[in-house]
Protein backbone atom coordinates (compact mmCIF):
# COMPACT_ATOMS: atom_id res chain seq x y z
CA UNK A 1 0.00 0.00 0.00
CA UNK A 2 1.47 3.33 -0.88
CA UNK A 3 1.03 6.40 1.42
CA UNK A 4 -1.03 9.46 0.32
CA UNK A 5 1.49 11.99 1.89
CA UNK A 6 5.20 11.46 2.24
CA UNK A 7 7.67 14.13 3.59
CA UNK A 8 11.24 13.99 3.47
CA UNK A 9 14.16 16.21 4.38
CA UNK A 10 11.78 19.22 5.37
CA UNK A 11 13.00 22.09 6.76
CA UNK A 12 11.40 25.56 7.40
CA UNK A 13 13.66 28.25 8.45
CA UNK A 14 11.39 32.01 9.83
CA UNK A 15 12.80 34.98 10.57
CA UNK A 16 16.34 33.51 10.18
CA UNK A 17 15.64 30.86 12.77
CA UNK A 18 15.12 27.13 11.83
CA UNK A 19 12.18 26.24 12.85
CA UNK A 20 12.65 22.28 12.38
CA UNK A 21 14.77 20.58 10.12
CA UNK A 22 15.21 17.04 8.23
CA UNK A 23 11.72 15.93 9.36
CA UNK A 24 10.50 12.55 8.03
CA UNK A 25 7.50 10.65 7.50
CA UNK A 26 4.93 9.06 5.72
CA UNK A 27 1.09 8.64 6.01
CA UNK A 28 -0.36 5.62 5.02
CA UNK A 29 -4.84 5.97 4.03
CA UNK A 30 -6.05 4.89 8.17
CA UNK A 31 -3.24 5.48 9.61
CA UNK A 32 -2.62 8.46 12.17
CA UNK A 33 1.10 10.12 12.66
CA UNK A 34 1.58 12.12 15.90
CA UNK A 35 3.37 15.38 16.06
CA UNK A 36 5.03 15.53 19.64
CA UNK A 37 6.90 19.03 21.10
CA UNK A 38 7.11 21.53 23.21
CA UNK A 39 5.40 25.39 22.96
CA UNK A 40 7.21 27.23 20.00
CA UNK A 41 8.65 23.89 18.38
CA UNK A 42 7.34 24.68 15.44
CA UNK A 43 4.42 21.99 15.17
CA UNK A 44 1.64 24.11 13.89
CA UNK A 45 4.47 25.69 11.18
CA UNK A 46 5.01 22.32 10.39
CA UNK A 47 1.12 21.50 9.71
CA UNK A 48 1.09 24.60 7.35
CA UNK A 49 4.49 23.75 5.89
CA UNK A 50 2.23 20.88 4.49
CA UNK A 51 -0.56 21.82 3.50
CA UNK A 52 1.68 24.94 1.19
CA UNK A 53 0.37 27.84 3.83
CA UNK A 54 4.19 28.78 4.71
CA UNK A 55 7.30 27.60 2.18
CA UNK A 56 9.66 25.19 3.46
CA UNK A 57 13.74 26.00 3.16
CA UNK A 58 14.21 22.79 2.00
CA UNK A 59 12.66 19.26 1.57
CA UNK A 60 9.83 17.46 -0.37
CA UNK A 61 6.05 17.13 0.04
CA UNK A 62 4.68 14.00 -2.11
CA UNK A 63 1.15 13.53 -2.39
CA UNK A 64 -0.54 10.71 -3.74
CA UNK A 65 -3.15 10.87 -6.89
CA UNK A 66 -5.77 8.99 -8.16
CA UNK A 67 -2.91 7.06 -10.64
CA UNK A 68 -0.81 6.06 -7.51
CA UNK A 69 2.01 8.58 -8.64
CA UNK A 70 3.29 10.82 -6.28
CA UNK A 71 3.10 14.66 -6.74
CA UNK A 72 4.29 17.93 -5.26
CA UNK A 73 0.76 19.14 -5.67
CA UNK A 74 -2.60 18.03 -3.98
CA UNK A 75 -5.05 16.25 -6.00
CA UNK A 76 -7.38 15.69 -2.92
CA UNK A 77 -8.84 17.94 -0.32
CA UNK A 78 -7.81 17.45 3.15
CA UNK A 79 -8.70 18.69 6.17
CA UNK A 80 -7.07 21.38 8.48
CA UNK A 81 -8.48 22.74 12.06
CA UNK A 82 -5.80 25.20 13.47
CA UNK A 83 -5.58 26.99 16.79
CA UNK A 84 -8.28 28.95 15.42
CA UNK A 85 -11.12 26.63 14.74
CA UNK A 86 -12.95 28.89 11.54
CA UNK A 87 -16.00 29.32 13.76
CA UNK A 88 -18.31 32.30 13.07
CA UNK A 89 -19.55 34.14 16.34
CA UNK A 90 -22.35 35.72 14.45
CA UNK A 91 -23.55 32.49 12.92
CA UNK A 92 -25.89 29.54 14.66
CA UNK A 93 -24.21 26.45 15.49
CA UNK A 94 -26.36 24.87 12.11
CA UNK A 95 -24.99 27.62 9.95
CA UNK A 96 -21.80 27.25 10.96
CA UNK A 97 -21.85 24.08 9.83
CA UNK A 98 -23.88 24.55 6.79
CA UNK A 99 -21.72 27.22 5.59
CA UNK A 100 -18.92 25.44 5.22
CA UNK A 101 -16.27 24.55 2.48
CA UNK A 102 -16.85 20.88 3.28
CA UNK A 103 -20.70 20.97 3.77
CA UNK A 104 -20.73 22.12 0.29
CA UNK A 105 -24.35 20.38 -0.60
CA UNK A 106 -24.70 18.40 2.10
CA UNK A 107 -28.60 17.89 3.20
CA UNK A 108 -29.92 19.47 6.02
CA UNK A 109 -30.38 15.59 7.93
CA UNK A 110 -26.88 15.07 7.48
CA UNK A 111 -26.12 18.26 9.26
CA UNK A 112 -28.31 17.25 12.15
CA UNK A 113 -26.95 14.29 12.17
CA UNK A 114 -23.32 15.23 12.72
CA UNK A 115 -24.27 17.88 15.43
CA UNK A 116 -25.66 15.26 17.29
CA UNK A 117 -22.66 12.86 16.77
CA UNK A 118 -20.63 15.38 18.85
CA UNK A 119 -23.40 16.72 21.29
CA UNK A 120 -24.47 19.69 20.05
CA UNK A 121 -28.33 20.23 20.57
CA UNK A 122 -28.72 24.15 20.60
CA UNK A 123 -28.73 24.23 17.12
CA UNK A 124 -30.01 27.98 17.04
CA UNK A 125 -27.36 29.42 19.45
CA UNK A 126 -25.25 31.89 17.92
CA UNK A 127 -21.65 30.80 18.53
CA UNK A 128 -20.81 33.57 20.57
CA UNK A 129 -22.28 32.30 22.82
CA UNK A 130 -20.81 29.25 22.80
CA UNK A 131 -17.69 28.05 25.80
CA UNK A 132 -14.65 26.89 23.46
CA UNK A 133 -15.09 23.39 23.90
CA UNK A 134 -18.45 23.95 22.78
CA UNK A 135 -17.14 25.82 19.91
CA UNK A 136 -14.50 22.86 19.42
CA UNK A 137 -17.06 20.71 19.14
CA UNK A 138 -18.57 22.41 16.05
CA UNK A 139 -15.25 21.97 14.16
CA UNK A 140 -14.85 18.47 15.08
CA UNK A 141 -18.35 18.15 13.44
CA UNK A 142 -17.22 19.51 10.28
CA UNK A 143 -14.97 16.42 10.33
CA UNK A 144 -17.95 14.44 9.20
CA UNK A 145 -19.30 16.25 6.77
CA UNK A 146 -17.34 14.24 4.51
CA UNK A 147 -14.44 11.91 4.49
CA UNK A 148 -11.21 13.69 3.69
CA UNK A 149 -8.30 11.39 3.25
CA UNK A 150 -6.20 13.28 5.67
CA UNK A 151 -7.11 15.52 8.74
CA UNK A 152 -4.78 17.84 10.32
CA UNK A 153 -5.45 18.80 13.30
CA UNK A 154 -3.23 20.74 15.63
CA UNK A 155 -4.00 20.18 19.04
CA UNK A 156 -7.06 18.19 18.64
CA UNK A 157 -7.36 17.38 23.04
CA UNK A 158 -6.92 20.87 24.14
CA UNK A 159 -10.07 22.77 26.07
CA UNK A 160 -11.36 19.95 26.23
CA UNK A 161 -13.11 17.69 29.23
CA UNK A 162 -12.65 13.78 29.24
CA UNK A 163 -16.12 12.86 27.58
CA UNK A 164 -15.29 14.99 25.01
CA UNK A 165 -11.47 13.93 24.90
CA UNK A 166 -13.05 10.19 24.59
CA UNK A 167 -15.36 10.82 21.69
CA UNK A 168 -12.53 12.54 19.51
CA UNK A 169 -10.81 9.12 20.12
CA UNK A 170 -13.86 7.08 19.06
CA UNK A 171 -14.24 9.44 15.89
CA UNK A 172 -10.68 9.28 15.03
CA UNK A 173 -11.04 5.38 15.48
CA UNK A 174 -13.92 5.21 13.12
CA UNK A 175 -13.07 7.24 10.53
CA UNK A 176 -9.46 5.53 10.22
CA UNK A 177 -11.71 1.96 9.26
CA UNK A 178 -13.46 4.13 6.44
CA UNK A 179 -9.28 4.80 5.34
CA UNK A 180 -8.77 8.44 6.41
CA UNK A 181 -5.40 9.55 7.82
CA UNK A 182 -5.09 11.50 10.89
CA UNK A 183 -2.23 14.18 11.89
CA UNK A 184 -2.77 15.77 14.73
CA UNK A 185 -0.48 17.15 16.81
CA UNK A 186 -0.07 17.71 21.25
CA UNK A 187 2.31 18.14 23.76
CA UNK A 188 2.33 14.83 24.88
CA UNK A 189 1.14 11.42 23.57
CA UNK A 190 -2.52 10.79 23.26
CA UNK A 191 -4.51 7.84 23.35
CA UNK A 192 -4.59 7.48 19.85
CA UNK A 193 -3.12 4.73 18.06
CA UNK A 194 -0.62 6.54 15.87
CA UNK A 195 3.11 6.58 14.69
CA UNK A 196 5.00 9.44 16.52
CA UNK A 197 7.55 12.19 15.86
CA UNK A 198 9.47 14.55 17.98
CA UNK A 199 10.29 17.89 17.45
CA UNK B 1 -16.48 21.98 -11.52
CA UNK B 2 -18.47 25.34 -12.87
CA UNK B 3 -21.36 23.65 -10.70
CA UNK B 4 -18.69 23.23 -7.73
CA UNK B 5 -17.32 26.61 -8.15
CA UNK B 6 -20.52 28.43 -8.05
CA UNK B 7 -21.96 26.52 -5.44
CA UNK B 8 -18.61 27.10 -3.56
CA UNK B 9 -19.33 31.16 -4.25
CA UNK B 10 -22.82 30.66 -3.45
CA UNK B 11 -21.79 29.31 -0.12
CA UNK B 12 -19.29 32.61 0.36
CA UNK B 13 -21.64 34.69 -0.42
CA UNK B 14 -24.74 33.43 2.02
CA UNK B 15 -22.71 33.27 5.04
CA UNK B 16 -20.77 36.61 4.51
CA UNK B 17 -24.40 38.28 3.61
CA UNK B 18 -25.69 36.56 6.51
CA UNK B 19 -22.72 37.72 8.81
CA UNK B 20 -23.19 41.30 7.08
CA UNK B 21 -26.62 42.14 7.99
CA UNK B 22 -26.55 40.86 11.78
CA UNK B 23 -23.55 43.08 12.29
CA UNK B 24 -25.33 45.96 11.06
CA UNK B 25 -22.80 48.77 11.31
CA UNK B 26 -21.07 46.97 8.59
CA UNK B 27 -23.56 48.26 6.16
CA UNK B 28 -24.87 51.57 8.08
CA UNK B 29 -21.62 53.29 9.14
CA UNK B 30 -20.97 53.86 5.13
CA UNK B 31 -24.30 54.44 4.16
CA UNK B 32 -24.67 57.53 7.07
CA UNK B 33 -21.04 58.99 6.29
CA UNK B 34 -22.22 59.46 2.89
CA UNK B 35 -25.23 61.23 4.01
CA UNK B 36 -23.37 63.36 6.69
CA UNK B 37 -20.49 64.51 4.56
CA UNK B 38 -23.07 65.05 1.54
CA UNK B 39 -25.44 67.08 3.70
CA UNK B 40 -22.65 69.33 5.54
CA UNK B 41 -21.84 71.07 2.22
CA UNK B 42 -25.34 72.65 1.89
CA UNK B 43 -24.70 73.32 5.50
CA UNK B 44 -21.95 74.87 4.83
CA UNK B 45 -21.85 76.31 2.23
CA UNK B 46 -25.75 77.87 2.32
CA UNK B 47 -28.65 76.97 -0.19
CA UNK B 48 -27.21 78.80 -3.44
CA UNK B 49 -28.89 76.14 -6.07
CA UNK B 50 -26.43 77.15 -8.66
CA UNK B 51 -23.11 76.61 -6.33
CA UNK B 52 -24.33 73.47 -5.04
CA UNK B 53 -25.12 72.13 -8.35
CA UNK B 54 -21.71 72.53 -9.75
CA UNK B 55 -19.87 71.11 -6.82
CA UNK B 56 -22.67 68.21 -6.39
CA UNK B 57 -20.39 66.19 -9.29
CA UNK B 58 -17.20 66.30 -6.60
CA UNK B 59 -18.77 66.04 -3.49
CA UNK B 60 -21.05 62.97 -4.08
CA UNK B 61 -18.01 61.12 -6.17
CA UNK B 62 -15.55 62.31 -2.75
CA UNK B 63 -18.18 61.06 -0.14
CA UNK B 64 -19.08 57.89 -2.22
CA UNK B 65 -14.95 56.66 -2.30
CA UNK B 66 -14.41 57.63 1.53
CA UNK B 67 -16.89 55.83 2.45
CA UNK B 68 -16.43 52.86 0.20
CA UNK B 69 -12.90 53.29 2.29
CA UNK B 70 -14.94 52.67 5.37
CA UNK B 71 -15.71 48.85 5.46
CA UNK B 72 -12.46 48.21 3.49
CA UNK B 73 -10.16 46.61 6.60
CA UNK B 74 -12.95 44.06 7.27
CA UNK B 75 -12.83 42.56 3.62
CA UNK B 76 -10.48 40.05 4.84
CA UNK B 77 -9.58 40.32 8.47
CA UNK B 78 -11.92 38.03 10.37
CA UNK B 79 -11.85 35.37 8.15
CA UNK B 80 -7.87 35.85 9.14
CA UNK B 81 -7.90 36.29 12.75
CA UNK B 82 -10.58 33.06 13.00
CA UNK B 83 -8.83 31.01 10.69
CA UNK B 84 -11.35 31.07 8.00
CA UNK B 85 -8.67 32.34 5.23
CA UNK B 86 -6.50 29.32 5.75
CA UNK B 87 -9.38 27.20 4.90
CA UNK B 88 -9.83 28.57 1.63
CA UNK B 89 -6.25 28.09 0.59
CA UNK B 90 -6.65 24.41 1.35
CA UNK B 91 -9.19 24.02 -0.22
CA UNK B 92 -8.73 23.03 -3.66
CA UNK B 93 -11.46 25.64 -5.01
CA UNK B 94 -9.75 28.39 -6.86
CA UNK B 95 -8.63 31.65 -4.77
CA UNK B 96 -9.75 33.43 -7.35
CA UNK B 97 -13.47 32.52 -6.31
CA UNK B 98 -13.06 33.61 -3.13
CA UNK B 99 -11.32 37.35 -3.48
CA UNK B 100 -14.10 37.52 -6.20
CA UNK B 101 -16.78 36.81 -3.93
CA UNK B 102 -15.68 38.87 -1.20
CA UNK B 103 -15.56 42.42 -3.15
CA UNK B 104 -19.08 41.52 -4.33
CA UNK B 105 -19.87 41.35 -1.15
CA UNK B 106 -18.37 44.48 -0.13
CA UNK B 107 -20.22 46.17 -2.92
CA UNK B 108 -23.52 44.98 -1.91
CA UNK B 109 -22.75 46.05 1.73
CA UNK B 110 -21.57 49.48 1.19
CA UNK B 111 -21.86 50.39 -3.01
CA UNK B 112 -24.92 49.27 -2.99
CA UNK B 113 -26.50 51.21 -0.01
CA UNK B 114 -24.42 53.96 -1.78
CA UNK B 115 -26.05 54.25 -4.73
CA UNK B 116 -29.62 54.86 -3.06
CA UNK B 117 -28.15 57.26 -0.50
CA UNK B 118 -26.80 59.22 -3.89
CA UNK B 119 -30.40 59.60 -5.19
CA UNK B 120 -30.74 61.83 -1.42
CA UNK B 121 -27.95 63.53 -1.67
CA UNK B 122 -28.52 64.15 -5.70
CA UNK B 123 -31.68 66.21 -4.58
CA UNK B 124 -30.10 67.93 -1.34
CA UNK B 125 -27.66 68.93 -3.99
CA UNK B 126 -29.82 70.34 -6.52
CA UNK B 127 -28.35 68.01 -8.93
CA UNK B 128 -31.41 68.11 -11.86
CA UNK B 129 -33.13 65.44 -12.79
CA UNK B 130 -31.64 64.44 -16.24
CA UNK B 131 -28.23 64.05 -13.83
CA UNK B 132 -29.45 61.15 -11.96
CA UNK B 133 -29.41 58.51 -14.24
CA UNK B 134 -25.43 59.28 -16.01
CA UNK B 135 -24.87 59.67 -11.76
CA UNK B 136 -26.09 56.13 -10.65
CA UNK B 137 -24.12 54.32 -13.70
CA UNK B 138 -20.80 55.86 -13.01
CA UNK B 139 -21.04 55.07 -9.37
CA UNK B 140 -22.04 51.57 -10.11
CA UNK B 141 -19.27 51.37 -12.29
CA UNK B 142 -16.72 53.52 -9.84
CA UNK B 143 -17.90 52.07 -6.09
CA UNK B 144 -17.57 48.16 -8.11
CA UNK B 145 -13.91 49.33 -8.91
CA UNK B 146 -13.46 50.63 -5.44
CA UNK B 147 -14.79 47.47 -3.93
CA UNK B 148 -11.81 45.69 -6.02
CA UNK B 149 -8.59 48.44 -4.97
CA UNK B 150 -9.96 48.41 -1.28
CA UNK B 151 -9.62 43.78 -1.36
CA UNK B 152 -6.44 45.01 -2.91
CA UNK B 153 -5.86 47.20 -0.21
CA UNK B 154 -7.03 45.33 2.77
CA UNK B 155 -5.26 41.99 1.38
CA UNK B 156 -1.88 44.03 1.55
CA UNK B 157 -2.23 45.87 4.98
CA UNK B 158 -3.76 42.55 6.80
CA UNK B 159 -3.03 42.54 10.42
CA UNK B 160 -1.91 46.05 10.41
CA UNK B 161 -3.45 48.87 10.34
CA UNK B 162 -6.68 50.07 9.26
CA UNK B 163 -5.65 53.01 7.97
CA UNK B 164 -3.02 51.72 6.05
CA UNK B 165 -5.30 49.97 3.70
CA UNK B 166 -6.83 53.68 2.85
CA UNK B 167 -3.32 54.89 2.39
CA UNK B 168 -2.67 52.18 -0.12
CA UNK B 169 -5.90 52.60 -1.95
CA UNK B 170 -6.44 56.43 -2.36
CA UNK B 171 -4.17 57.48 -4.60
CA UNK B 172 -4.96 54.64 -7.38
CA UNK B 173 -8.37 55.86 -6.67
CA UNK B 174 -7.46 59.21 -8.69
CA UNK B 175 -8.55 57.68 -12.40
CA UNK B 176 -12.18 56.43 -10.98
CA UNK B 177 -12.64 59.89 -9.22
CA UNK B 178 -11.79 61.65 -12.64
CA UNK B 179 -14.11 59.92 -14.62
CA UNK B 180 -16.60 59.57 -12.25
CA UNK B 181 -17.29 63.25 -11.57
CA UNK B 182 -16.29 63.86 -15.60
CA UNK B 183 -19.66 61.67 -15.89
CA UNK B 184 -22.20 64.02 -13.79
CA UNK B 185 -20.41 67.28 -14.77
CA UNK B 186 -21.04 66.08 -18.64
CA UNK B 187 -24.95 65.58 -18.13
CA UNK B 188 -25.12 68.85 -16.05
CA UNK B 189 -23.60 70.86 -19.49
CA UNK B 190 -25.71 68.49 -22.24
CA UNK B 191 -22.38 67.14 -23.15
CA UNK B 192 -21.97 63.50 -24.14
CA UNK B 193 -20.93 60.96 -21.17
CA UNK B 194 -20.30 58.09 -22.87
CA UNK B 195 -16.52 57.74 -22.82
CA UNK B 196 -15.98 58.93 -19.59
CA UNK B 197 -18.60 55.58 -18.70
CA UNK B 198 -16.84 53.37 -21.49
CA UNK B 199 -13.20 54.09 -19.63
CA UNK B 200 -14.73 53.46 -16.34
CA UNK B 201 -16.59 50.11 -17.81
CA UNK B 202 -13.15 49.37 -19.37
CA UNK B 203 -11.31 49.73 -16.32
CA UNK B 204 -13.63 47.51 -14.52
CA UNK B 205 -13.22 44.51 -16.82
CA UNK B 206 -9.76 44.81 -16.55
CA UNK B 207 -9.48 45.37 -12.87
CA UNK B 208 -11.91 42.38 -11.96
CA UNK B 209 -9.57 39.49 -13.30
CA UNK B 210 -6.37 41.46 -12.41
CA UNK B 211 -7.25 42.99 -9.08
CA UNK B 212 -8.60 39.54 -8.10
CA UNK B 213 -5.24 37.69 -8.77
CA UNK B 214 -3.36 40.75 -7.27
CA UNK B 215 -5.33 40.07 -4.25
CA UNK B 216 -4.80 36.63 -4.19
CA UNK B 217 -0.73 36.68 -4.47
CA UNK B 218 -1.43 39.57 -1.84
CA UNK B 219 -3.27 37.38 0.53
CA UNK B 220 -0.71 34.65 0.16
CA UNK B 221 2.52 37.29 1.50
CA UNK B 222 0.72 37.43 4.48
CA UNK B 223 1.88 34.03 5.36
CA UNK B 224 5.31 34.33 4.21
Amino acid sequence: MLPNLKVENLSCVRSNKVVFENINFEVFPGENLEIIGSNGSGKTTLLRTILGLIKPEKGIINWLDENDKFNDFRTFECFYQGHQLGIKNLLTVYENLQLTHGAKGMDENKIYECLERVGLMHINELASNLSVGQRKRISIARWLVKNFKIYFIDEPFSALDDEATSMIEHLIQELNSKGCSFVITGHRPSQVKANRISI
Amino acid sequence: MFGSIFSWLNIILKRDLLIAFRKSSTYITPLVFFLIVVTFFPLALGPQESLLSSLAPGVIWIAALLASLLAVETIFSDDFRDGTLDEFFISLEPSFILVFAKVLIHWLITGLPILFASLIAAIVLYLPFESFIPMLLSLILGTSFMSLLGALGAALSLGRSAILSAIIVLPFSIPTLLMGTSVISSSLTNQDFSGFLMIMGAMLAIGIPLLCLLTVEALLLNYE
